[in-house]
């Protein structure tokens, strides 16, 4: 074991290629955006970019909280309001309010002065009640009585008290008069201080772009939208980059069979029309609540990552012979790979193996004796493999492998392993670790799978296959090249030839059609909201509020405008971007 | 190779896709939640329907599992599948008992159709402007119009759709700015189904020519209408002429919606395509030859540089039905796009399948049609 002060020599080193490489990139980086710059479209869909990027990160500080918006709402649930009328952008009746007055003396709620307040609102949960804001009265419209209902009453029945404009007075007539012995309505404009708002200009707190039919504010909606959008456009964009690319790369970089299986699938794909695929994919997801693992699937899918990523590494330090853990276990499943698939097969049309229902296999199963069987059986069956080839056993000793195993690892110098690829592991684990849970002997990789996440998986489960073959022509280009050929011949891995190799020579067009699948990620979703097959009802999601807008499109054109506009911008903006991200690839460009 | 060998081999590449295909629609069922038994049956699904031979009470739902087979190991009941399919049995609706293959006889031509008009107005459209862009590489018009085509591009089109609904077929007061140029009232075009609105429905699904052709294509059957049939028509459809170009106005505003959405990319293919071509040696020659750049660009350069335009011809097939299911939704066409949002909302799962297939066998044979062409067009094709 090294002691801290004994490493410093290569710390110091390691810090100085971090940092260099640091600097190269940014030199890059600075290289690319003079060549972006001289496209004025680029630049301006960079802005268009952030823009909506910048709203979407912001849209509790942006958006208006309506009068009629209830505080339960959160970003995109929002609840059902049926009273309130929809009302065009700028309109005063966001600021009107019509409130039942008690004028029969005899009611315990009679009070010679009423306070103007707004409906009830609910606080942060349901079990802590409710509240209501005090409002400042400016203007009394109308006052109704309610039985009969619909008369005008006189306007002087009711004033407003001169010191306290949220207060108002009853005149004796009102309630000395038996007439009224209901109560009136009594509808005035009222400003809220609780709602103004930091941006938006004196007197136009709500509604600049009206309200729905349910009295949301459209415009807070198209703003939490945002965050709506951009979350299916990126999540969906770098999930389907990344399988992908996995794919992409095995069929590439193997070829023959492989190859030609992989690309069969993928022409499956190609063969339905993307929205018709993606359709059929959120119906099949339809009974899918949330998105668990099997707990050896959970144990086994990181170790086998793992395992795949440390191949070579674990393989000089465990195992004092040179033979690599993965070809021993494969050389064992590929000998007897054709009992393999005769027993499955087998298995198969003796109708053993659909017995076991759907559900179960992609490990959504509720049923424990599945489970737990399942788990058990897996990974026995895994481990005798291993166990049972005796050459295995034979030809490597373990003795000291412990030791090997901790003189490999370098603690001295942390530096060393900040790259990118511990970057993207230690990132990805956060982000799973955020949205999973555990629940008994499942685990829980999506806790909450609604119907945006079914839109979500729908959309990768189409998206895959065109990056396989866009990657696949990108490996079959650069493997041929000399320095492929180098790493092959000093013995380096598939898996580092791969990601090492020929990868970063060959994400140039990944990243222009990542940037421009994002864009095409959010319109497909919203058309598939459109289409009533996305989102969740009443969702600040922009394709539903245009398909919630449909009802009165012709009388109330501004439902619609908005979240269209708000989807072709941003759409546009990563269209744009993405043209301008090619024409600094593009070698012809580069100087 | 020669030209029947491209041929036989190419259709022999499209068996294993096809059975993909149908290996997918059949999983895709499998895992729809809802059991189509009980579907069927609805509130009736505990109704005694019968005994067995022990005597023990079999209820509606039991008898519907057993006569739909459900029960059947997923192999045999995938074998069943495929076979019928063979058959020309594509399963039946399972609230109205409509077989599903006359679902789609009666629905897939109305989206054809459409898809057919939208890339009769993208095609001319893209390319056009797409060989102007090139002509003027870099100057104002080609900026305006490549901005124009990413918009298009970044359209959603259902939104794009109602915009022309809104501009193009309403009134003044709604917004329309049809009225005070042509003088026209209530819209240039009308705003929603595929005719007139006071024409009925006799069958459930079915259009109100069906019947009488029996093509399922509404501009084909309008010209076969009896004149019995057209007495029974409001007065303004007197003959088949009015018939038809009422049907064909009903057309104009899904297609140009369509139709301008995929003109954008159209646009750029066009654009890069002959940009490529302009550096050609023969076109120097042309040019060198003292030919006007017209007949430079039109006769020499523009021949060349529509071959790989042809091309997406079958991908733009695909993307105008999944773009048509979204027009179809906004116009409230009964194409095939409506059949399966209401299959897949309805959990009419045989109906999706159905859907599915027919349309990636569409897109397939466009596919195949198109290659085809292609190796003919240019024989250098054939010899990969």
């Amino acid at each position: 074991m090294r002691e801290w002060e004994e490493g410093r020599k290569d710390r110091e080193e390691s810090r100085k290629r971090l940092l260099e490489s640091l600097a190269m990139s940014i030199g890059n980086i600075g290289r690319g955006w003079k060549i972006y710059r001289r496209s004025l479209l680029a630049v301006l869909g960079l802005v268009m970019v952030l823009s909506v990027s910048l709203v979407a990160i912001f849209a509790d500080e942006i958006a208006v909280q309506h009068p009629y918006r209830n505080l339960t709402d959160t970003e995109d649930k929002w609840s059902n309001n049926p009273d309130q009328q929809e009302s065009p952008p700028f309109s005063e009746e966001c600021s009107l309010r019509a409130q039942k007055i008690t004028t029969n003396p005899n009611s315990p709620l009679f009070s010679e002065t009423v306070v103007a307040e707004s409906g009830n609102k609910v606080r942060e949960s349901i079990a802590l009640g409710y509240y209501t804001d005090v409002l400042s009265v400016t203007e009394i419209i109308k006052i109704e009585s309610i039985s009969p209902p619909g008369y005008d009453q006189d306007m002087s029945l009711i004033t407003v008290d001169p010191n306290n404009s949220s207060i108002f007075v009853l005149s004796p007539e009102l309630y000395g008069n038996s007439s009224y012995y209901a109560g009136v309505w009594i509808t005035y404009l009222y400003e809220n201080d609780e709602m103004s708002h930091w941006w938006m200009p004196e007197g136009y707190d709500t509604c600049i772009f009206g309200t729905n039919k349910e009295g949301h504010d459209v415009f807070s909606k198209v703003v939490y939208g945002a965050r709506v959008s951009l979350t299916i456009g990126i999540t969906v964009a770098t999930l389907t980059v990344t399988i992908g690319t996995i794919v992409g790369s095995i069929s590439g970089y193997y070829g023959g069979r492989v190859d030609e299986v992989i690309m069969r699938i993928c022409d499956v794909f190609f063969a339905i029309p993307g929205l018709i695929l993606a359709m059929a994919f959120v119906a099949a997801m339809r009974s899918v609540s949330s998105l668990t693992l099997p707990v050896w699937l959970g144990v086994l899918l990181p170790v086998l990552m793992l395992a795949y990523f440390l191949n070579a590494h674990l393989s000089t330090t465990i195992l004092s012979g040179d033979n690599k853990v993965s070809d021993q276990a494969m050389g064992m499943l590929m000998k007897n790979r054709s009992l393999l698939v005769s027993v499955l097969a087998f298995l198969f049309f003796v109708g053993w193996l659909p017995a076991i229902a759907w559900s179960d296999f992609f490990g959504v199963s509720h049923s424990r004796g599945w489970r737990l069987t399942s788990s058990l059986v897996v990974i026995a069956l895994l481990a005798a493999i291993i166990l049972a080839d005796r050459k295995f056993v034979q030809k490597n000793s373990m003795d000291g492998a412990l030791e090997r195993l901790s003189s490999s690892f370098d603690w001295t110098n942390p530096w060393r392993y900040l790259n990118f690829r511990t970057v993207v592991v230690f990132l990805s684990m956060a982000i799973l670790f955020k949205l999973s849970g555990n629940e008994g002997s499942e685990i829980i990789l999506i806790k909450d799978f609604d119907k945006l996440w079914q839109v979500q998986f729908a959309l990768i489960f189409t998206g895959w296959p065109g990056y396989a073959r866009l990657i696949r022509g990108q490996v079959l280009y650069v493997k041929e090249m000399a320095f492929v050929e180098a790493a092959k011949s000093v013995g380096a891995p598939p898996s580092r030839i791969m990601f090492r190799h020929i990868l970063p020579n060959a994400w140039a067009p990944l990243l222009v059609a990542f940037t421009l699948d994002i864009g095409g990620t959010i319109l497909s979703a919203s058309g598939l909201s459109f289409l009533g097959l996305g989102a969740a009802p009443y969702t600040a999601e922009w394709g539903l509020m245009i398909s919630e807008s449909r009802v009165a499109f012709q009388r109330a054109p501004h439902m619609m405008l908005y979240p269209g506009l708000a989807i072709a911008i941003t759409v546009l903006g990563f269209n744009l971007l993405g043209d301008g991200i090619r024409d600094v690839v593009d070698p012809k460009n580069r100087r | 190779m020669k030209l029947h060998e491209f041929v036989v081999r190419r259709l022999l590449l499209l068996i294993p896709v096809m059975i993909g295909v149908a290996v997918f629609t059949f999983a895709v069922a499998q895992i729809i939640p809802g059991d189509p038994a009980a579907l069927q049956c609805g509130d009736k699904c505990g109704l005694i329907v019968g005994y067995t031979e022990e005597g023990e009470p079999i209820t509606a739902h039991q008898a519907n599992r057993e006569r739909l087979k459900l029960d059947d190991p997923v192999s045999i009941q995938f074998e069943r599948y495929i076979t019928d399919l063979v058959n020309g049995d594509w399963g039946e609706s399972q609230k109205n008992g409509r077989p599903v293959l006359d679902i789609i006889k009666t629905s897939a031509p109305v989206t054809l159709e459409m898809a057919f008009f939208s890339l009769m107005i993208a095609y001319p459209l893209g390319i056009f402007l797409g060989i102007i862009s090139a002509v003027r590489q870099d100057r104002m018009f080609d900026h305006v119009s490549r901005f124009f085509a990413i918009a298009f591009v970044s359209l959603p089109i259902f939104w794009f759709a109602m915009l022309l609904q809104l501009y193009f077929a309403t009134g003044p007061e709604v917004g329309g700015i049809c009225d005070p140029i042509f003088g026209t009232e209530g819209g240039c075009f009308p705003i929603f189904d595929r005719h007139d609105q006071s024409y009925t429905y006799p069958i459930e699904g079915y259009h109100w020519f069906y019947p009488e052709a029996g093509t399922g294509f509404h501009l084909v059957d309008s010209w076969f209408v009896t004149d019995a049939k057209l007495a029974e028509l409001p007065s303004e459809f007197d003959t088949n002429r009015e018939l038809f170009m009422d049907t064909l106005t009903h057309l104009v505003l899904p297609c140009s919606a369509l139709g301008i959405a995929s003109s954008g990319s159209l646009l750029r293919y066009m654009r890069a395509s002959l940009l490529e071509v302009l550096h050609e040696d023969y076109v120097r020659t042309a040019r060198a030859k003292g030919l006007s750049e017209f007949r430079v660009v039109v006769v020499h350069a523009c021949r060349n540089a529509m071959v790989p335009i042809v091309t997406i011809l079958g991908f733009s097939i695909g993307g105008a039905i999944g773009g048509a299911v979204l027009t179809e939704s906004v116009f409230g066409i009964h194409g095939m796009g409506t059949v399966a949002v209401l299959g897949i909302l309805q959990l009419e799962y045989q109906i999706v399948m159905g859907v599915t297939l027919l349309t990636s066998v569409i897109f397939l044979l466009s596919n195949l049609i198109v290659d085809i062409a292609y190796a003919i067009v240019d024989p250098r094709v054939r010899l990969e």
